[in-house]
Order: C-alpha cells, then structure tokens, then sequence
C-alpha cells in the first residue's frame, strides 16, 4: 500500500487553493464554521463532532446530501490533508450506511463517497492483491540464520505459504449489494493505512459502530480467562434487548475491523482511557457474535485480542531500561 | 565494582578510587543549588577528575528522582568531546590480538568510555522521564553511534566489561521506545531494524524483549514499514516485505528461541501470532505452530480445542472433529461449551455425522446456564441443523418426518431466543423449504433477505429456488436477473446454472444453451485471468463447475434428442470426472434415447455400484427393466428399485411418476392413481434445483 496513491496527487501550489475552496462550501453547510483557516479546518476538534452528527441525521446519505457531496468533492481533490480529513468521518459513514441497509433507505450519496474511497485503493493497487509470505524458519532470513535446526534445506521458495491478506481489487461503479461489506471493508482497510493521522474521537467512534454491527451484547466476557472454572458465579441475566443494527459481517469486513480494532486497544495510543473502553467494548461484543455464528475464523483473533489487551491493563510496571539504583554510587 | 559491605543502607555514599564518603554532605550542597561547590566536594574527597564528579553528581541526581538536576550536571559535561576522546583509544586497538597488556589497557579505556556512556544514557533518561523525546532519543543514538564507531567491528563477547554492555544493551531497548513515544515512527522502525540486525551482543531477554516490541509496532501502530534496505540483505535469506511479514517472521523465531530454552514462557507471544495469522487467513499455518510446541506449554485440552478452531478455520473439519472428541471425551472436558458448539456445527455439515452432532448440541443446551445463558438459542440452532441434516439419510418415512418436525422445533424455539439473527431465519427457511412449506420458507427468506440488504448470494439463489418450487418461474427469473445485476462477474455462475435451469423449465431450450454457452465462456475467462493467487474465497466458493456446465448441457441436449451434441458434451464432461453417477445416469438415459437398452442398463447398473443412494439411477433402472418384458419378475425387480428411489427421497416426483406406471401396467388401478396424483401434487412444488444446492 502506498501512500498516496495513484489518483492525482495534487501539486502543491493548487492544493492552498483546494482547501480554501473546500473550507467556502464547507461553511455553507457548518454554519459555526465562520472563522476557520485551513490549517485549523484540519486539526480543529470542533469540526469533527458537527460534522459526525450531521452525517447521522436521519437522510443524511441520500444522493442529493450538500454533506456527501462535499465528502466526495474533496477526497477527489487528491490534496493529501484533504483526503485525510474526509477519511476521518468514514466510521460514521461506513457505520451509518450499513445499519441503514436493512431499512432499504436510498444512500447514494454515502455510497458515493465509500466508492471514492475504493477507487482510490483500486487505483493504487494496481490489480494486485495484498499477499504476505508465510516464512519458514528452515530457510535463513535477516533475523536468524538457519544453522542451529537440522541440515539446511533445500531452498524451495516455490513451496512456501502465500496467503492473500486482500484479494486484487477490481473497479466497481455501483455498490451491488454482493460487493457491499467488500467495498466498505476495503475502505476501513484505507482508514487502517492511514490510521496515524487519525483523530481519537474517529476511532472511537469506529468502536462504537463495531458494537452496533454485532448486535450482541459483550458484558459477560468482561471476565475471560474465569470463564473457564466459574460455574454459576455471577449469572449474567441474558437480557435479549431488541438490538438495531445488527448486521453480516462476512470476512472481507471483519478483517479490516479486528485490524483496526487491534490498533485501537495495542496501538501507540491506547493509553488513552476513552479509546481502550470503547474498542475493549467492541471487541467484547464482536467476540459473542463470533460465538453465536459459531465462527472459528473469527473466535481466534478476537479471542487474542481480547487476552492481549488485558495484559495492557495489567501491564508490568517494571522498566527493562531502568539502572539498577543503589545507594552506592560509584564509577 | 566494590560490594557494600554494609547490606542495605539508608545513607547513599560515594566509591571511587578504593576509597568512599558519604553523600549526605554533597546533597545538602545540591540542594542549595551549589553544583560547583559539590563537584569540588567530590574531586576533593575521593581525588577525581572534573567529568567523574560530574558524573557521580549526575548519578545521584537521577537516583534522588531529581531529573531536572541530573540534567543540569550532566550539560556541564562536553559529552561529545568525551566521545570523541575515546574513538582513537579502541579502534587502534581492535584489531590486535589479545594479550595481557592490551587487555589492560583495553579495560582502562572501556572504563573510561562505560563512564561517559553511562553519564548520556542518565541524560537520556532524565529526558525521557521529563517526555522530552526527540531529545532523548537523538541523545541516546548518539549513544548508539559512539558505540558503533568504537566497536566497529561488533562488541566481542569476552573482552567487554559488564558495565559497559549493560549501558549499550539499555540504550539499545530503549531508543525505538523514544522513537515511538516521540511519534517519529520511521526512525522507530529504523532503530529496531539496527537493534536487530546488528551485533550488539545483546543477551536472550533483550533481544526477546526488543523483538517482541517491534512486533506490536509492526501489527498494531497502523505504520507500514518500508522493507529492510538492501544492505542488510543477505544473498537467499528471506526478506519480508511487509508488517505482517515482518512480525510473522519474529514471532516464529520467538517460539522457537523458546523452544531451544533461549527464553522463557511468554503467552502473548502466541497471541499476537494467532491474530496475525488469523488476520492472513493462515490458521493453518497457525495449526502447525500449535503442533510444533512443547507438550505443557498449554494444558493439552486447551491446546486441542484451539488446534480444532484453527484446523476448522481452515476448512479441515475432519480434523477438527476429531480433536473436539478427544477434548470433549468424559475424562477430559465434556462440557467445554465452545468445543461442543463447533462440534455440532462441524457434525450439521454432513449427514453421517449429524447423529452425533445432535448429542453436542444436546449436551450444550444442558450446559446453557450462567455466563453462558445467551448461547442457548446458538446450540438450539446447532440441534435444529443438526436433525434437519440427519433427516436426510432417515432410514424410514416415519423417522424422517419425525427428525424433521424435531429439526423445525429446534430452530423456532431458537429463534425465539435470537429474533435478530438472521442466519438463523435462513436456515430455518431452508428447513421450511426442505419440508415443502414454500409459503413459510418465501417469507423468511423475504425477511433474511431484508435484513441483509441483499448482501448475501444464497439468500438470492433461494428466493429463486422457492419461486421456481412454487412454479412461478417468471418471477423467479425477474430475480434471477436482478441478482446477476448485483454480483460481480466472477460470481456470477450459480446463478446462470440457475438461469438455465429456469429456462428449460419454461421450455426455452435455446435459451437456456445460451446461457451455458455463456457460462462456458466465463469459465474459460476465469482460468486465464486468475493466477491461482488472486481468487478471494468468495470467488472460489462461486466458482462455476466446469463439469456442472457440460452435465447440464447434456442433459438439455439429450432432452431435445440431439443426440450428437449430448454425446460431445458428455464427452468433455467425462474428461473433466471420470467416475460420477450422474453423468452414468446421462449415459443411461442417452442410450435408453438411441434405443440401446442394454447398454442404457450397464450404465445405470454402474452407476448404482459407484453411489448406491443415487435417485435418478433407481428411476431409469426400474424404467428399463420394465422395458425388458412385462412378466411380473421384471415388474418386481423394477419395483422395488422404485421404492427404493421412494424410500431414499420420498419428494420425487418423477419416482412416483414411474411407480404410477407401474401399477397401471401391473393393473392396480386405484394405486396407479394414487401414485400420479402424489406426482401431480409433487410437480407444484419442484423446484428447478434440490434446496440443499444451498448448502
């Protein structure tokens, strides 16, 4: 995945020019958006939840929203920070739209801006999938030297495992209903690739769409590792709320999402206190749902997931880099 | 170094030079801000030079928790000059062979250099402690540099004193962490590339630790690393070419540094490669991983039972079963709930083994209290499937319909509990269908279909299948087409094999050879356009058959007595599967077509012996013995290959078609009339393809 891809990188010298214009028909939409600069239009806190919540009114995505369009307008201005921007609100969008699938509401205008987003990746990609070499330690690599197992194999690079992480992207003009979870998965995988210049409240956001889309409740795996031995400890009452927006989460979809929620919960920013919950949260639900579909695919990943952040929580406070003190201080 | 001979003591002192003070006295000049008057305190007492006293000084700022201090007295340090002194000092030495006096001089200059170092290393970690990165981190590379310039040819194992190797192995850990915490992930990668890939004489822990750190970046920072460069490649290792390349790649050497006792235990190392692997779809290969480790790293249920996830993961559910039984034995953990529901679902897929899946499901509805209350309705739809599948090979008409009404219990009183799961309206209108109530089987199809926005092709396929039980074909094929406007082309088979079969139903044949023309023409398209590598799943899952497609074409041909064409398509049918029964049903009925009776019979007689349950076959046979004379011997012997066929599928139509004829040739009137009309009443709800093409 390169960054940038091939859709029109802009020059520099037009994109001071994009952002203003971007800015101008923003404002007509975000009224308080009166004093902002384009600098601050990408970093201002303020933007992001008026824009998330107009984007969750009732027909938001529908093919005439001023939203969606500017949403589409600017990512195909091909202006990085822009397309960044637009990124930022692809968890409402994504989240939105596939809860609103059932309702058989008109989303063209989301449907849109989530094709944009997969033209982009298309484009960039080249028709090649993503594929990655499973290493086999009989044969030396820049980490270890083959020497200390058996007598060194015949090299058959022919034979090693290569598995498609994504398969080759082919371009789509419409969303058909089939291509759905594929497309939308393919622009969480955008998100993913540029999660480091994703916003906190972007990505929480994400995590509480996660939960909606499993439609199960995750409470009872607050526990993990007792479930084993606790035999009528706590009796979680099973509350079967009716739950709204529950919806397939074939693999093409789950994938990029236990990515992104793998960063969430062991990223370089899961110290923060908000982000930790919401995607711990998420993954509490998503694991029941793995549960119920009885989906072992699913039940592995997020099982680690889950183990793995608790270890984050009980994190060893001991410093491997810390000097050793005492209380003779000598040369 | 010298022992503290007076065990644990409150009061810091100072040893240098075989002799000590104590620091109370210096501390208190801190503490009044004199740094100058302590360095003189320190030179004095313990006969130092300006860079030990400042260095003790620093010491005993960062250890009083005083960074800001320690920073103070280490600036008052020309670090880099120190640095620079010390480069001449080693590398003319290096090179020489070991001798007494070297080594002598050799352990005076690491003394002087661990000093230095160490003094930038306090400095880093003042830094750091004061969220300072950058800062701490461009200091700690200098760390990094020096020692690389000083060592140029690798720290050597022996000749380094344990102060200094201690410092470069610290500042080694450390600086990717700066990096990181700075939010300069480029230069992270790069340090922990330069941690890993050269020789710093790093101990086991260390390397286990940095490498383990570099996995978490790899996988979860959301920062794709540029491949290593080329300097570091080495002619035939394997270079990976990505994060998860990279991270696979550590964690496998991890496990087995492990598995030589390099390392000790470390769980989430076996985390961290299940979800990197799951996240590749190589559960398989994660399967291998779980093999290769020691007996007790895991209590060996746990292992099976993660083993049978991973195995089933990747379509090996034989395997995966067999697993689940041993885990699931008396003596071992019967109850595991999880194991118990894959084992069902496993069990639900085939029909020999669904007896036993229904004793899983059993016992994990049995076991559904507690925290584990909300998977009922999951082992309830388990049983349901479980039955559902068992009804299949019921050996009587009562056990069937039994099973069956069994199977639909299960499946409501789930759905009850689990209203919103629509994989559970599928499947419980699959089960309508299979029982013929098309009325209920179309409006929960309807609903799965709603529910997931038409998201999923079988749910398509079977509003078809229903529409074409119910006869309306029109409609069925409105559907059919909407549903091809919707798949991608690669996708697209199952629906034109459906097509087809539409328009044969509709008697237009010609058509429906243009649609297998069609379909024969994607196939070949597939084959060129895809290296094996590129198929997703789902393409593969949809792929057309090819021997579908001939079969189907001769069939259709056979049917129009174009007896030539079938014969060519029943030729490149057999090329591609040389033992089916249903293309030796073809054969059959093409001969039967060319008047070749006896040889019609070898067919079928064939075909019989390959798969004795197959249905067709039983119906030409009796056919065609019937043929062969009407004494009551053959009518018996074609008699009871019909109920044989009657018993094995009770719903076919054309079966008891046949045994119609039967009886009125035998002239039992009255039973021959109840044969057709259970015919007549059987063609209005055939549909164009069995349902269990669903699954």
């Amino acid at each position: 995945m390169s960054v940038d891809g091939a859709t029109a990188t802009a020059t520099s010298t037009d994109s001071p020019e994009k952002l203003k214009a971007a800015i101008a028909s923003l404002s007509s939409m975000v009224p308080s958006l009166g004093s902002t600069t384009p600098s601050s239009l990408l970093t201002s806190p303020e933007i992001y939840p008026q824009i998330s919540s107009l984007l969750r009114k009732p027909n938001s995505g529908a093919g005439d929203s001023n939203l969606c369009r500017w949403l589409y307008d600017t990512f195909q201005s091909g202006v990085p920070e822009l397309q960044l921007l637009v990124l930022r609100f692809l968890p409402v969008i994504a989240g939105v739209y596939l809860c609103r699938v059932a309702d058989r509401k008109p989303q063209a205008g989301f449907e849109a801006v989530l094709l944009a987003l997969y033209a982009h990746e298309t484009a960039s990609r080249a028709a090649q999938p993503v594929t990655v070499t499973i290493p086999d330690l009989a044969n030396p690599s820049i980490y270890h030297d083959a020497s200390s197992s058996k007598a060194p194999q015949t090299k058959d690079a022919d034979a090693a495992v290569t598995a498609v992480v994504s398969p080759a992207l082919e371009p789509h003009g419409t969303v058909r209903s089939t291509r759905r979870a594929r497309i939308v998965g393919v622009a969480l995988e955008l998100f993913f690739a540029r999660i480091r210049h994703m916003p906190v409240a972007s990505k929480v956001e994400f995590c509480r769409f996660c939960k909606t889309w499993a439609g199960q409740d995750g409470d009872m795996y607050r526990k993990l590792e007792e479930e084993e031995e606790e035999e009528g400890g706590e009796k979680v009452v099973a509350q079967e709320k009716k739950v709204e927006g529950r919806v397939p989460l074939p693999w093409e979809l789950l994938q990029p999402v236990l990515r992104i929620l793998g960063h969430c919960l062991l990223g370089p920013h899961n110290r923060d206190v908000e982000l930790f919950e919401a995607a711990s949260d998420a993954c509490r639900s998503l694991f029941a749902r793995s549960m119920h579909d009885v989906n072992p695919k699913a039940i592995l990943p997020i099982r680690s997931l889950m183990r793995l952040s608790k270890d984050v929580l009980h994190r060893n406070p001991l410093d491997p880099t810390e000097l050793p003190f005492s209380d003779v201080i000598s040369l | 170094m010298e022992s503290s001979e007076q065990g644990s003591v409150s009061v810091r002192e100072f040893h240098a030079n075989g002799t000590h003070m104590s620091a109370s006295e210096v501390e208190a000049k801190l503490d009044q801000g004199n740094v100058q008057d302590a360095e003189d305190a320190l030179r004095e007492g313990l006969s130092l030079n300006f860079e030990e006293a400042r260095a003790l000084l620093g010491k005993l700022e960062y250890q009083r928790g005083n960074v800001e201090g320690a920073l103070r007295v280490f600036d008052g340090i020309d670090l880099q000059a120190a640095i620079q002194r010390l480069q001449p000092a080693f590398s003319e030495k290096q090179p020489v062979k070991k001798g007494r006096n070297r080594t002598e001089s050799h352990s005076v200059s690491q003394h002087a250099a661990s000093l230095v170092l160490e003094a930038i290393y306090l400095k880093v970690k003042s830094l750091q402690k004061l969220g300072k990165f950058t800062e701490a981190a461009n200091e700690c590379k200098r760390i990094l540099d020096a020692v690389e310039k000083i060592f140029y040819l690798g720290i050597p194992d022996i000749q380094v004193d344990n102060k200094l190797q201690e410092i470069v192995s610290h500042a080694v850990e450390l600086l990717p962490e700066l990096w990181e915490e700075a939010g300069c992930y480029d230069e992270a990668i790069s340090a922990y590339r330069r941690a890993l890939l050269s020789q710093w004489n790093l101990d086991n822990d260390c390397c286990a630790r940095i490498e383990k750190s570099f996995v978490v970046f790899l996988l979860y920072s959301g920062v794709e690393a540029s491949p290593p460069s080329l300097a570091v490649q080495i002619d035939g290792s394997y270079v990976p070419k990505n994060n998860l390349e990279e991270a696979i790649l550590l964690l496998m050497i991890l496990l087995k540094k492990f598995c030589l006792g390099k390392m000790k235990w470390d769980p989430s190392v076996m985390e961290h490669l299940t979800f990197a692997l799951s996240i590749c779809n190589q559960t398989c290969a994660l399967a291998k991983q779980f093999e290769e480790l020691m007996p007790g790293v895991y209590p060996r249920i746990d292992c099976w039972n993660s083993l049978a996830l991973c195995l089933s993961g990747a379509g090996q559910n034989d395997n995966a079963l067999n697993l689940l039984r041993k885990s699931l034995h008396k003596h071992e953990r019967p109850n595991d709930f999880t194991s118990l529901l894959l084992a069902a679902r496993i069990c639900s897929e085939d029909p020999q083994l669904a007896h036993e899946g229904v004793n899983h499901a059993q016992r994990a509805i049995s076991n559904a209290h507690g925290s584990k209350e909300h998977l009922k309705g999951v082992a309830l739809r388990m049983l349901g499937l479980c039955l559902g599948k068992q009804a299949t090979v019921a050996s009587s008409d009562y056990e069937r319909s039994h099973l069956q009404s069994e199977a639909l219990k299960s499946l409501e009183e789930a759905i009850k509990l689990e209203p919103n799961n629509f994989d559970l309206i599928f499947e419980l209108a699959v089960q309508y269908a299979e029982q013929r109530n098309l009325r209920a089987a179309l409006r929960s199809a309807r609903h799965f279909f709603n529910e997931t926005g038409g998201s999923v092709l079988k749910a398509w396929i079977l509003l078809v299948l229903i529409l074409s039980a119910q006869q309306r074909y029109s409609e069925a094929e409105v559907v059919t087409d909407a549903a091809l406007d919707q798949t991608a082309r690669w996708e697209q088979g199952p629906l034109l094999r459906l097509k087809a079969k539409l328009k044969i139903s509709q008697s237009q044949p010609m058509d429906a050879i243009e649609t297998y023309r069609y379909l024969l023409a994607l196939v070949q398209a597939q084959k060129k356009s895809f290296g094996s590598l590129q198929i997703s799943s789902k393409v593969e899952d949809n792929k057309v058959n090819e021997f579908d497609i001939w079969h189907g074409l001769t069939n259709l041909y056979a049917h129009l007595s174009r007896w030539k064409d079938a014969e060519i398509c029943l030729q490149k049918a057999r090329e591609l599967k040389k033992y089916s029964a249903a293309l030796m049903h073809t054969e059959g009925v093409l001969f039967e077509g060319l008047g070749q009776n006896r040889e019609a019979l070898c067919a079928t007689i064939n075909a019989v012996l390959l798969e004795p349950n197959y249905v067709p076959c039983k119906i030409l046979m009796s056919a065609l013995i019937q043929k062969m004379g009407s004494d009551s011997e053959y009518l018996t012997v074609a008699r009871s290959s019909l109920s044989d066929a009657l018993r094995i599928e009770p719903t076919n139509r054309r079966a008891w078609y046949c045994m119609g004829l039967l009886h009125k040739l035998d002239g039992r009137i009255n039973d021959a009339a109840d044969c057709f009309q259970a015919a007549s009443m059987l063609e209005e709800s055939d549909s164009i393809e069995s349902f269990s093409f669903i699954s």
